[in-house]
């Protein structure tokens, strides 16, 4: 904690060059997060290990070294790469056509008020509707393939994003507005200027939150109706009273969620670093 | 006559009788100062001005001609803080010239002046969330002069400055608005400052709204402002500024109660 290289300077002039009170590194300090988070889980894995077959029946959960050969011999047998990248697919392609179709959406109906007025009430009924209910309908439209995948987890992603733009767009400061429309812009202008950017924050909060979904609903297709793609390895799993590959199937899907989310971590971060940035320098 | 507020009414939900028949004009090239007590309607005559707020009755005409819409030939400085959050100092101050599609040698050119001018030369590629209250204020301001409006409608400007900073500009203000030419409405809570500064001073109170009195510093365009705070007349002023804005203040009191 403290700084050695200095300790044999005069105890005054180490206080000046102390430009921050000391804390903990934030290198050292995920660090140690790090490895108490490894030894957490693996103290989970061991308990599993133990009490499968003792404890609990190993038919309903399985054990990590079954689930770890079924991994292993799906990595070696094409298993997990052909169904991931089907579902890696259809979550990009439903997360794409949501979005955009959300964020158009809730552009358009913030931005412009009337419109909004109209419009609004009409979105938040169809939200209310379960989701799941138009699956019949997907299905016979669309069929087994890509297309119902696609559409399933669009329709889920539409909604988090529209509402996100929507109120995005809404709370964008009139007075800010106003006095970006004194220096000479024109409407173009402000909603390039001011509009977007100030929404941006909802926007990628919204495409954030909406990943994951995307990720959900095209699992749940899968495992709903389909021949391939992680759903349908962890239903499969299920119907053939197989834990272990129900279990290697999710640890696929999770692993597939943290690279998602680490990504458009990053990307968000970066978008928005101006609202981190006198949060850094206090 | 470069602003001409003619006979308007005006009022709020709340405040349904502020503005009766109510006359302001400001000619070019004048330094006007508007003083009066907190909520007695300056910042809406400063947002009449600058076409935010529709008069119900009356005129309000700009340069020769009725205002229509919004007012672009005014750079306006308001009370509140509306620098664009995501954009580095220097990208705000020169957003009035982006908009205006001026050419980015320009726009550096003129952003070096001008962030010199307000004292942000090492802030400017600091995000306004890194800056303090002052330097806002100064940001704003750097921002509403880069584009050398005809007009400039201040909203208590330099509230936020301290003593050494807020001589400075007003120095600077005085020296830059005489050099351009710029007429300059300015709203102020300080008493000395309205007299350091103005051609004529507009103190305001009741409700509806009046001018109590109007008063003309009788210290000329090339002014310097060290000189001017020891003058007798100076104290004279002040004095009878304080006696006018508590008579103001009473005004707007009885009629708001
Ligand atoms: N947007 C608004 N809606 C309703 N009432 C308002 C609005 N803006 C101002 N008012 C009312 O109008 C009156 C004048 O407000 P204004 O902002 O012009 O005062 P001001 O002289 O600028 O005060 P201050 O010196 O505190 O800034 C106040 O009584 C205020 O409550
Ligand atoms: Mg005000």
């Amino acid at each position: 904690m403290t700084d050695t290289s200095l300790s044999s300077a005069p105890a005054d002039r180490r206080e000046r060059q102390r430009k921050a009170p000391a804390r903990i590194s934030p290198t050292r300090r995920r660090l140690e997060n790090l490895v108490i988070q490894i030894i957490l889980i693996s103290a989970f894995l061991m308990l599993w290990e133990y009490a499968s077959g003792r404890w609990v029946p190993r038919l309903m959960v399985s054990k990590p070294s079954d689930i770890w050969t079924t991994i292993l011999r799906w990595l070696w047998d094409g298993t997990f790469a052909t169904n991931l990248w089907v579902t890696v697919q259809a979550t990009v392609g439903g997360f794409l056509l949501g979005a955009s179709a959300g964020m158009a959406l809730g552009f358009i109906t913030g931005a412009w008020k009337r419109l909004g007025e109209i419009l609004q009430p009409i979105v938040t009924a169809f939200y209310t509707l379960p989701r799941l209910a138009l699956a019949p309908l997907f299905l016979l439209w669309f069929g087994l393939g890509m297309e119902f995948r696609i559409m399933f987890s669009a329709t889920i992603v539409f909604f988090l994003v529209y509402y996100n733009t929507y109120f995005g767009v809404r709370e964008v400061s009139s007075e800010l507005i106003s006095a970006v429309r004194i220096m000479g812009a024109n409407w173009f202008q402000v909603a390039i200027r001011v509009i977007i950017p100030s929404a941006l924050v909802w926007v990628a909060a919204g495409l954030k939150i909406s990943v994951p979904y995307a990720l959900v609903g095209v699992v749940v297709a899968e495992m709903l109706a389909s021949d391939k793609g992680m759903g349908y390895l962890l239903s499969r799993g299920a119907s053939q009273f197989s834990a272990a590959q129900s279990f290697a199937a999710i640890f696929g899907l999770l692993v597939v969620a943290l690279v998602v989310d680490w990504l458009i971590t990053r990307i968000t971060n970066h978008a928005l670093r101006w609202k981190s940035a006198g949060l850094q320098n206090q | 006559m470069l602003l001409d507020i003619h006979d308007v009414y005006f009022g709020y939900q709340n405040e349904v009788e502020l503005l009766q028949g109510f006359d302001l004009h400001v000619e070019r090239g004048e330094f006007v100062a508007l003083l009066g007590p907190s909520g007695c309607g300056k910042s809406t005559l400063m947002n009449l001005a600058a076409g935010l707020l529709k008069p119900l009755g009356g005129t309000v005409d700009f340069d020769g001609g009725p205002l229509k819409g919004l007012n672009r030939e005014v750079g306006y400085m308001t009370q509140g803080d509306t620098l664009l959050p995501w954009a580095s100092v220097a990208k705000n101050i020169t957003l009035p010239l982006e908009l205006r599609n001026i050419p980015k040698a320009e726009r550096e050119e003129r952003l070096d002046r001008v962030i010199r001018l307000v004292n942000l030369a090492d802030a400017r590629d600091k995000f306004p969330s890194e800056l303090s209250g002052g330097m806002k204020r100064r940001a704003l301001l750097a921002r509403s002069i880069i584009y050398d409006p005809q007009m400039l409608l201040m909203d208590e400007p330099f509230g936020a400055l301290d003593a050494q900073l807020r001589e400075v500009m007003h120095q600077e203000l005085l020296s830059t608005v005489a050099r351009t030419g710029q007429s300059v409405l300015f709203i102020t809570h300080d008493i000395s400052e309205s007299i350091l500064l103005a051609d004529r001073i507009l103190v305001l109170g009741g409700l509806p709204l009046r001018v109590m009195e109007e008063i003309r510093p009788p210290y000329g365009k090339d002014r310097i402002l060290a000189k001017v705070r020891t003058e007798d007349s100076y104290f004279q002023l002040e004095r009878h500024l304080r006696d006018l804005l508590r008579q103001a203040d009473a005004a707007t009191k009885a009629a708001k109660s």
